[in-house]
This record gives structure tokens, sequence and C-alpha cells, in this order.
């Protein structure tokens, strides 16, 4: 929930012009400061540089090396076996495409949702929206015991449509951060359109959407990094290996082979990669909209 | 990718023109929509089984007699060209969860391992078929079974599976350590609260320090026993259950009962025998050493390295003791208490799913798996004794010619046993005794109290169970 | 371009506009249309719940035998028999080892890297990569790490002749070490919030507090972290209920032990809902765990609106 929900909207600069930074002198400031740069550059880069030295390198090489050592010869073996012996092509297929129709229909819904909730009068708008702001205050962890009653006496569990159902409809925090960045937009474009007879559905796709650019990027990487991280909710509603998604494939994965890193790391990278992929593409982005969001953990 | 092609149209990667954005966003919403309608349908999973032939989920969690069941299962298959037959392997851990779980999904197997600790629990969820219209109809003969193993699996008049195997606790001992240090094994022991009998001397003799005095002598020091004489652990199976058996104390009065009975004097004798008297005399493996909780995790381990002379154990664990102990292995039953020798008794049936989709062919299965050829094959092959007491031989002389004299579990087998407990919830019940007894093998807490909180805390699960 | 204009200049010209009627009632009807896939997820997934789960925390049931009716007797057996006393106390002291130590981290890497030195944009960006990593597999990455012979903690404390204890069983370093994964994985996310607000304070402030001679410490006490308390109550908020809802770590790393050390609120309600498959008392722990962390975000609001003297317009 942002607290600064009312403020002006995304871009806030980064690299500050005329801030007050604390005045660093030269000489053995400069270099303690850059001491400081590098051991903060360690401590976020080493987890993941040395399980992908790891993940390359067989477990012999593992026990005995020093971990900071790269592979040499790196080897492909280890993705080789999950991805052929323990099933990790098709929870990464699992993954991508229940990840993209959650992400897709999220952001679809949530966004014309935000819409009518931010330039469209209709009774009892306020009320509504209270719900909405009601129901982000109920952590998850409340509706999973519930939800899973409900999906078992459907007949909905160990199906793929139990792994995206509950979000794929939207969800009261994307409605909640496009209705926000909607009320930014000038009301007087909209009227303007609407008295040239535009339809309402005219103007939220070809003038809403085009301009929402940011604030739709930033939802779809949300729902989109939601999606691939879920745990606890595939966990309880799937059984079948077949239907597993990455995250309970590597939990797995863990638990029958402990102490086989090789392996073990190789199916964390699976997961990890991609995000860093996607994290390299849309930092500037995540980092320019930090004041419309804020992600539960 | 759909959600991609759809992202894509609405973050107007697009060229420009208004009315490809329309077709293209309308299409990747068909798509979209479409792809949810199919995932839905994979989720179903549409594997028509070709022809006439029926599959069958078989579900277990030992992958070593898995190899047995499998050859049982392939001389099925052959009469019964019609059926095939899927085994799936669970991890025991799981297993229970697992299969539950399953049932909520409607996606259990036809059969599955059941064991005693959920066998309650599976009858009253109304997971196991009542099989004895079935066996009464195809006149299968039920005294070939060990009537214990009919009644443990019997609830009334109902029985809810055919017996197949059955296990008994006696005590793989170390032959090497006992000819060095000159022990004879005698041929039966006892003992008695406080620790009279025969027994503790017994195990004295056997309990030797770094510089080899034993524990009778004076100069035995307790600070540095080079190997201790039993390892026993905190299980009601494997370890105290069968010294609280020969007092005439059980965890339950009786079966099905929802209040446990572990105050009982019986009970707190035997307890106390184990983690006062032998723990006190050490001769027993420290609480500290033999794992959490005194789970006897480490035992095995101990027990190849030396540092135990004796492992008081259940027989499915001779194929691990085979495969890591350097030295020649002989079991011994256990001591007789003032009860006489009882050991806990167990035995494993294949569930039949209530809600099987193939019911007669389930039932075939089960007939077979239930059947003196099949029980025959496992035997002989050294997996598991079989429920069929004429059959014992087999598994006897299978794992003599391995070089490990099984009689004694057979003796036991044959003497009084006391079945595992079973009601509804009993399995949880016993993890929560597992861990409210911890701190008295610790010596942390009385036995008395320990043995209140447990039992207090298995009332509640029997209850609400 | 400013939204504004570019906005108006999608405004298509007068004719070439589809020509829709637009009374009120086609408009509350288009209104409702946009409003209804949400809707239908917020009441379906969210309100519905909500009722069923204060339904059935008054019940007894495994969802395979018939329902059956107790009152508000789970919510005492939860604390006498489920261990959720136990849960609350341990995911309290997560709560009390994460927040304060994140939160500070983040302010002092924003305090570190709020200036224009090279290599410091670049820093930045690496400190804010960890929190899209999935929470599971960076579990298994610190299951190594922490590995009593092969991970490189010990490793290291083995060079400078230290030997590290086993550090997710035992149960003094258990819980420290989940919390030291969260820390990592959000210090760097929590700093940007704390950058745009240090950058939004306004430049006069200091040099109104140099003027009156305060020192560069006195500065930090009385300008910056006062005028940081929204940004500050957003973080620890957002901090605070996420943490209490932690499972994904604790259940890769230590399945709530060593004994039930670590076992948290969340990772005790899904062993007893799936599996003990006791729904009714595992619905009660998901009500009380909600009231806590109700009645922590309300304390938190009232703490800091008592205590904000002054906001930035």
């Amino acid at each position: 929930m942002a607290t600064t929900a009312s403020q002006a909207p995304a871009t806030l600069p980064v690299a500050a012009a005329e801030k007050p930074a604390p005045r660093i002198g030269t000489g053995i400031r400069m270099t303690l400061f850059y001491v400081v740069l590098l051991i903060i550059a360690i401590v976020f880069i080493a987890p993941y540089l040395l399980s992908i030295f790891a993940a390359f390198k067989p477990l012999s090489a593992i026990l005995s090396q020093s971990p900071v050592r790269p592979p040499s010869p790196p080897t492909l073996d280890n993705f080789k076996a999950i991805f052929s012996q323990y099933g990790f092509w098709r929870y990464l297929g699992n993954t991508l495409m229940v990840t993209v129709i959650l992400t897709a229909g999220q952001v679809t819904f949530s966004l014309m949702g935000a819409y009518a909730f931010a330039r469209m009068q209709f009774p009892g708008r306020n009320a509504l929206f209270w719900v909405y702001l009601a129901t982000l205050m109920v952590p998850n962890v409340v509706t999973m015991v519930p939800l899973y009653v409900l999906f078992s006496h459907s007949g909905l569990l160990n199906t793929y449509w139990a792994i995206f159902l509950p979000y794929v409809l939207g969800t009261p925090y994307a409605v909640f951060l496009m209705r926000q960045y909607f009320m930014t937009i000038p009301k007087e474009v909209m009227e303007a359109a609407r008295l040239d007879g535009c339809s309402e559905s005219y103007i939220l796709r070809r003038i809403v959407v085009p301009i929402s650019r940011p604030i739709i990027i930033t939802a779809t990487l949300l729902a989109f990094v939601f999606g691939w991280n879920n745990f606890l909710w595939p966990l309880i509603v799937t059984n079948s290996n077949s239907l597993q998604v990455l995250t309970v494939g590597i939990a797995n994965l863990q638990s029958n082979f402990t102490v086989q890193w090789n392996l073990v790391l190789a199916g964390s990278l699976v997961a990890l990669v991609p995000m860093v992929v996607l994290f390299a593409i849309f930092q500037k982005h995540i980092v320019n909209s930090i004041s419309l969001t804020g992600i539960n953990r | 990718m759909t959600g991609h092609g759809a992202w894509l149209a609405w973050t107007g990667r697009r060229h420009g023109r208004s009315r490809v954005f329309r077709r293209t966003r309308l299409a990747a919403l068909g798509v979209t929509v479409l792809s949810m309608l199919l995932s839905g349908c994979a989720g179903w999973g549409f594997t028509g089984s070709g022809g006439s032939k029926v599959t069958l989920t078989y579900a277990l969690w030992d992958p070593n007699e898995q190899i047995g069941y499998q050859k049982s299962i392939d001389e099925f298959e052959k009469l019964h060209p019609d059926i095939n037959v899927d085994i799936e392997q669970i991890p025991y851990g799981s297993y229970e969860q697992k299969i539950t779980a399953e049932f909520i999904t409607g996606q259990a197997p036809d059969l599955f391992w059941v064991n005693t600790p959920w066998l309650g629990t599976f009858i009253q969820d109304g997971m196991l078929t009542n099989l004895t219209p079935l066996i009464k109809r195809d006149h299968v003969n039920m005294a070939q079974y060990y009537p214990a193993l009919v009644a443990l699996h019997s609830k009334g008049s109902a029985i809810y599976g055919l017996p197949k195997d059955w296990d008994t606790i006696a005590l793989y001992y170390n032959k090497t350590y006992f000819a060095r240090h000159h022990i004879t094994i005698p041929a039966s022991l006892t003992w008695k609260p406080g620790g009279g009998g025969t027994f503790l001397p017994f195990l004295k003799r056997a309990t030797i320090d770094t510089s080899g005095h034993n524990a009778a002598s004076p100069q035995f020091n307790p600070g540095h026993v080079a190997t201790y004489a039993l390892g026993v652990d905190n299980d009601v199976q494997g370890g105290w259950g069968n010294y609280v058996a020969e007092l005439g104390g059980t965890v339950i009065p009786h079966p099905y009962a929802t209040q446990a009975s572990m105050t009982s004097p019986a009970v707190t004798a035997g307890m106390s025998f184990l983690t006062k008297t032998l723990t006190d005399a050490h001769v027993i493996v420290p609480a500290t050493e033999s794992g959490p909780n005194a789970n006897g995790a480490n035992l095995l381990q101990m027990f190849d390295q030396g540092q135990v002379a004796m492992w008081e154990a259940g027989d499915w664990n001779t194929g691990g003791v085979k495969a890591s102990a350097t030295f020649p292995v002989g079991v011994m039953p256990l001591p007789a208490g003032p009860d006489g020798r009882v050991s806990i008794f167990n035995g494993l049936i294949d569930g039949l799913n209530t809600h099987t989709a193939h019911p007669k062919q389930a039932w075939e299965l089960e007939k077979w798996l239930g059947s003196a050829r099949s029980e025959a094959i496992l035997g002989s092959g050294g997996y598991v004794w079989p429920a069929i007491k004429s059959l014992d031989p087999l598994f006897l002389r299978a794992w003599q010619k391995q070089g490990i004299d099984m009689s004694a579990f057979l003796a036991e087998a044959h003497g009084k046993v006391a079945n595992f407990p079973n009601s509804p919830g009993v399995g949880d019940a016993l993890t929560e005794i597992f861990s409210d007894l911890g701190p008295a093998w610790l010596g942390t807490e009385t036995v008395s109290s320990a043995l209140q909180k447990a039992e207090s805390d298995a009332n509640y699960v029997l209850k609400t169970s | 371009m400013s939204i504004a204009t570019s906005a108006a200049s999608l405004v298509p010209k007068r004719g070439r506009a589809a020509a829709i009627p637009t009374a009120d009632g086609g408009r509350t009807r288009t209104a409702f249309l946009l409003l209804l896939p949400s809707l239908i997820g917020v009441v379906l997934f969210l309100v519905v719940p909500v009722i069923m789960v204060i339904f059935l925390s008054l019940t007894r049931w495994n969802l395979l035998t018939p329902l059956k009716w107790v009152g508000l007797s789970n919510y005492v057996n939860i604390f006498r028999f489920d261990g959720m006393g136990n849960s609350l106390l341990v995911t309290a002291y997560y709560v009390v080892l994460n927040i304060p130590i994140q939160t500070a981290v983040a302010l002092g890497l924003a305090l570190v890297l709020n200036n224009k030195r090279r290599g410091t944009g670049l820093i930045r960006i690496i400190c804010v990569l960890p929190f899209l990593a999935t929470p599971v597999a960076m579990a298994v990455v610190w299951n190594w790490f922490f590995s009593p012979t092969t991970g490189i903690i010990n490793q290291v404390l083995a060079h400078v002749g230290i030997t590290g204890p086993a550090w997710l069983s035992n149960a003094a370093t258990a819980m420290p070490v989940v919390a030291f994964a969260n820390i990592w994985q959000y210090a760097g996310y929590n700093m940007l919030f704390f950058l745009a607000g240090l950058q939004a304070i306004p430049l006069a402030m200091y040099e109104a507090a140099s003027l009156d001679g305060a020192s560069r410490i006195q500065q930090f006490r009385q300008v910056t972290l006062p005028l940081l308390r929204p940004t500050m109550l957003f973080v620890l908020v957002t901090g605070v209920i996420g943490s209490f809802q932690v499972f994904d770590t604790v259940y890769v790393m230590t399945a709530g032990g060593p004994g039930n050390a670590t076992e948290v609120v969340n990772l005790n309600i899904y062993n007893t809902a799936f599996a003990g498959f006791r729904i009714g008392e595992a619905s009660a722990m998901s009500v009380v765990l909600f009231l806590v962390i109700l009645a922590v975000t309300v304390a938190q609001f009232r703490y800091f609106n008592k205590r904000t003297t002054y906001e930035i317009a």
C-alpha cells in the first residue's frame, strides 16, 4: 500500500541533481567509500555468482573445491539431468504458461476496473472502491484454506486452472495501482472525447492505454514476477507431477536430493536466471516507478 | 506465447496502425481465452487407455520392496493381459498426506499400501473398501494368514485388506564384537523393572569403555564408552513399545479407542526401565547421540562403526544392515519381561480405493497380491516376511543364503505378539507422544510428567480425529 | 510531452469517431462491464473466503467426512495442542529480527548511495537485483551457503580459525539465518523508497539547520529522520505485514526445525491444514493471525501519526 498514493506519478529522478549528499572528501574517505561499495557489491552478487559456478560443476568438484573457484571445465550435465530426468522441462513449460495467462488476465481486467473507478461516474462507485481497498488489508494466508475448500468442491483441484484462477480476474492491488495513475490524466481529455461521441471503450483503448505504458509495464512486471515466484498456492492445489510449477519442482528436488548441490543449484538457477534477465531489461522502469509500488512479501 | 502477444498489443509495440492494433488485440484476447480453456483440458489429462486394456495405479513407498513387487506384478500382468499396473512410488515421509490429498482431488490410486498408523483414519474417512463380501464370494482362505494380522485389519465383521506381510522386532548383533570379547550370546534373557533379571548384567558385560573395562567393572568410565551394548530408540514399534507390552501396557486400551493409556503403571515402568534404569547404567546409547529426541536415526551408522553392539530394530532393516555392516551379523530375540516375551507385531495391506474406476480389476490385483503365489515371490526374494504362515521358510532361507539367520524374528511371530495400536488419528497421536517423550529420554523431565503430557496430547488428537 | 498534451493529441477529430449514443444508462452499463471481472475476482476469491474462514474456524472437518460444529473450542485448542502460542512467538521473533535490521540496512544503503559518484548507480542496481529473486530458489542457495561443511560461510570462518555452527540445525542460529535471507532479498528494494524520500527533502532544510549550528549527526536526527517518517511508515508496515506471513524460505530451509524453533504461523497453518487435514483448526489459526496483523498495523499507524509533526507538501 503506498502512503504517497495521491502524489504525482511515476518518474522520480533517481540521481538527485541538487540534494545534499553526505560530503565525502578526497583521499581516505574516497577509498573507504569505494571499499564499502565493493563490499556491498560482493554481498549482493556473490550468491548468484557462486551458484552459477556450482551449477556447472560436478558434485565432486563442489565438495572438494572452494566455492569461489570457477568451474574448469564447466559441465552441462547437471542441467541435462534436471531437464531430462527430473522433469524440469515440464515444470518450466507449466510455469511459463500459467504465469503468462495470469499476467495477461490480471493486467487486462485490472486495467478495465481501474479505468472505471478513475474516470467514470456511476452510482456506488466510491463505496465499491472502499470495498476493494478493504480487501487489500486481508493477508494472503487468511484466504488460503477457504480457497482450497472452494476449489475442492468445484472439482478444480489438481488442474492448471487452480494455479492461476484466484489471480487472473484482476486484483485489488493492480486496480488500485492503475487507478492512481489514471487519476492523473486530466478529466478534460476524457470529457472532450465523450463530447466528440467516442465510446468509453474507445477512450480506454485509444487514449488511456497508450499513454499509460509506464504503469501497465509495472503492473505486468509485478504480476509476472508474482506468478513466477508463487509457491504456497501451487503447492497446495496441485498433486500430480505433470502439473508442477518450477517453485514446487525446486522444493521437491531439494528434499529428494538434499546435499546433491550440483543438481539442486542447477534447478534454482532455472528459476532465478529469467528473473535476473527480466530485471536487467526493466531495471530503469522498476527503479523509476517506486512511488507506485510496494510488493507484499 | 499468448500472454506475451496480448502484452505486446497492450503496450503498443506495433507500428502505428489502429486497425492492426485492434486486430492484434482481439487476436491476443482470443488466444488467451483459448489457451485458458485448453490448459484446463490439459489438466484433465485425456489419456485414454487404448482398446479394452485397463490401467491400475498402485502406490507404495519402499523402493527396495518395489523391485520384488514389480516381479510379482509382472506375473499378474501375464495372467491378466487386459490389465496394466503402474507403480507409483511415494516417499514414506509424505505418503499419508499425499494419498489423502489425492482422495480429496479424486485422483487416488486404485490400490495403495496402508500402514497401521493411518489404517483407522483411512477407514473412517471412507477410503478403504470392505472386502468381506468379495472374500466370501470368491472363497478366499483367510485361515492361511496369521490370525493377529487378520484381526489387525478387521473392524467388526469387516476386513479392509488381505494381509501380505508382517514385521517383528529383535536385536541385530555384531558377531565379531561378541566373539572378540568372549561374551556368549545366551539363548534367552529376562528383565524386571528396576533392573532384575539376566538382561541388565548381560548388557553391562557387553558395554566396554575405551580402556577395556566393561560396565560391570568398578573401573568402568561412563564418560569414555567405546561401545554401548544396546541401541534402542524412542519408538512405539521398534523401541519402548516392546518393553511396555511385556508388562501388559498399551498405548491405547483397545483398537479404535478415543483415548490413550500412557500413564498406566505398566507403561510408566516399561518406559522408566529404558530411560532411567538402562540409561543410568550407561549400557544403552544416550539420547543425545542416538538422534533428535532419541529417534535412533544414528543407530545404524553407530552399529556399523562398532559403537553399539546390538541394535533393536524391525526386520525391514535387514537389507540396510547387510549392505552397510562389514562384520557378520546375528539376530537375537528380545528379552522377556514379567509378561513374557512380547514383540510388537505389524503388517501392511493393500487398500482398495472405494472410488476406483475399475473395482473388478482392482479386486483381482488385491487377490493376487494376497495370494500364495505372489507372497512366495516376495518371500523367496528376501523382500518381506509373507503373511501366509506356511511360506515363512522361504524368507528364512533367502536370508540364510545371505548369511543372516532371521529365525529370531520368526520365533517371536509364533510367540506372543502385541498388535501395533490402531485407531483413527493414532499416527498423529504417536507423533505427539514421540516428541513429548523426548525430554524423558534426554533426562530433562521425569518419565511420569512426560507421559502425562503425552497422554493429554494424544487424547486430544484421538478425540478430534 | 506531458500526459495531458499527449492524451489530448489522441482524441480523434470530429467525425472520425464511432457515433455511439452516450446516454447515462449506457455509461453505467459500460462501467459495470469494465468492473465485472475484477469484481467477480474480489468477491469470489477475497470476500467469500474471508467469510468462509470465520465460519470454518468454528468447525471440525477433514474434507472427507461430514463437517462438525464445535463453536469456539478451536481457538482454545490451537494454543493448547497445536503450538499456536509457540508459532506466534517464533513469528514475532522473526519480525523483530528481520524488520529493524532490514530497515536500518535499507536506510544505510540509501544514505551511502545517495550521491552521484561513479559506480554508485551500478551498485544501486545491484542492490535491488535480489528483490525479484524467487524466494524458494534463493532458499536453496542459502541452504548451500550455510551448509556445515560445504558451505562458503563456514569455510570462510574456518580460514580465520572459527568452527562455524550447523547454522540451520541449531536452534539459536536457525531463525537469524532465515531473517538474513529476507534482509538480503529486500533491503535493496526498500533502499529505493528511502532514496526517494531522501531526495524529496529540500536542500533548504539542511541549510537552515546548519545555520542554526547543527552538526551533521544532529541534522540527520532532526531533519532527515522526521521527514522520512512517511517513507519509514510505508516500509515498516508493508515489511511487518509481509514478514508475519513468511513461508517459502522457512519451508525450504528449516521446515520449522530444529524441533519447532522456526515453526512460523504460516507453516503451522500449512501443516495443520494440508498435512493433518484439520481444516477447522487451521482456519482458527488464520483468523488469529489476521487479527494479530491487524492489531500490529493499527499500532504502527497510531505510533507514527502521533509523532509526525510536519510533512512535506
